[in-house]
């Protein structure tokens, strides 16, 4: 499998193939100020709960680049998601409890939807069509050679071409998001491997 | 009808659904809340009758009920204010 692209956030940045898209984030920095910077159009995105604003953005970077008919949302059955954390929806698990701490308590709907780490692949899925299998799982730590693996095994559907696959972690108000887009290839020689993979993953810590 | 009652209104839709970029003076006290207008959603709907228990105390009890005040701001500022408790 080839690595088209890659981008990572965190506290500190925001990087794209290498290169520097935002710096210097504010230390109070919100990710409704990368969306902003990056004058992105999605009403829904301040729905959302953090993991999946982090997912999105990440998306975002990666995919309007490379599927260009993102303005005609043509549904793609050719690309699936892959995706792991270590905290799960944990942030968002601790916003719900706080909405259901006393005995008269309101609970919210908007809140309550996003206690499920998955949903963060469903939304990217609902942003671009994507019709491909996806799927989440939560790991210790964020391990390159089994995002690599989880990716390579969801190339044995022979419909998938492209697999959008890496770690998107919110945990204590802090982000850290990678996030690769992985190409078929048939040419071993094109490959990425997991040590590249975990060497972009460090280089932006 | 009150007016402070359709501005706080406003402000506590804005605020329960996260509508960042709307100020109360940008919603249209007649517009459709669902479909055209503000384009809310299922979740929005059940976020609007958590926040007419929770701010006024109203329950709403059936589907057609909840069509019926839903429909703008205006309606759910009348229905506020014949059947409020708080």
């Amino acid at each position: 499998m080839i690595l088209l692209s890659y981008c990572r956030i965190n506290d500190k940045c925001v990087v794209k193939d290498g290169k520097i898209i935002i710096s210097d984030l504010p230390i109070t920095h919100s990710l409704s100020h990368i969306y902003r910077y990056l004058q992105l159009d999605y009403p829904k995105f301040f729905k959302m709960d953090n993991l999946s604003k982090l997912g999105f953005l990440g998306a975002e970077l990666l995919l309007n680049a490379h599927f260009q008919d993102i303005e005609n949302r043509q549904q793609k059955r050719n690309i699936s998601i892959v995706c792991c954390n270590r905290a799960a929806s944990l942030d968002n698990d601790r916003r719900y409890q706080e909405t259901i701490k006393t005995s008269e308590f309101f609970p919210s709907p908007a809140v309550f939807v996003y206690t499920l780490p998955n949903i963060v692949t469903g939304e990217i899925a609902i942003r671009h069509k994507i019709m491909g299998e996806t799927s989440f799982f939560v790991l210790p730590k964020f391990s390159a050679a089994t995002i690599w693996e989880l990716s390579q095994s969801a190339f044995d559907d022979s419909e998938i071409d492209y697999v959008l696959s890496g770690w998107i972690n919110f945990e204590f108000g802090k982000s850290d998001l990678f996030l690769t887009l992985l190409q078929r290839s048939q040419n071993p020689n094109t490959n990425v491997n997991e040590t590249i993979l975990d060497q972009l993953y460090t280089k932006y810590q | 009808m009150d007016e402070n009652l359709i501005f706080n209104l406003k402000k506590e839709v804005i605020e329960a659904l996260n509508l960042e970029d709307y100020k109360p003076e940008d919603i249209d006290t007649d517009a459709a809340l669902f479909g055209t207008g503000l384009g809310l959603d299922s979740i929005d709907a059940l976020e609007l009758i958590v926040l007419l228990e929770r701010n006024y105390g109203i329950k709403i009890k059936t589907q057609e009920e909840s069509k019926a005040i839903f429909q703008s701001i205006r309606t759910m500022a009348e229905y506020i204010q014949q059947h409020r408790s708080k």
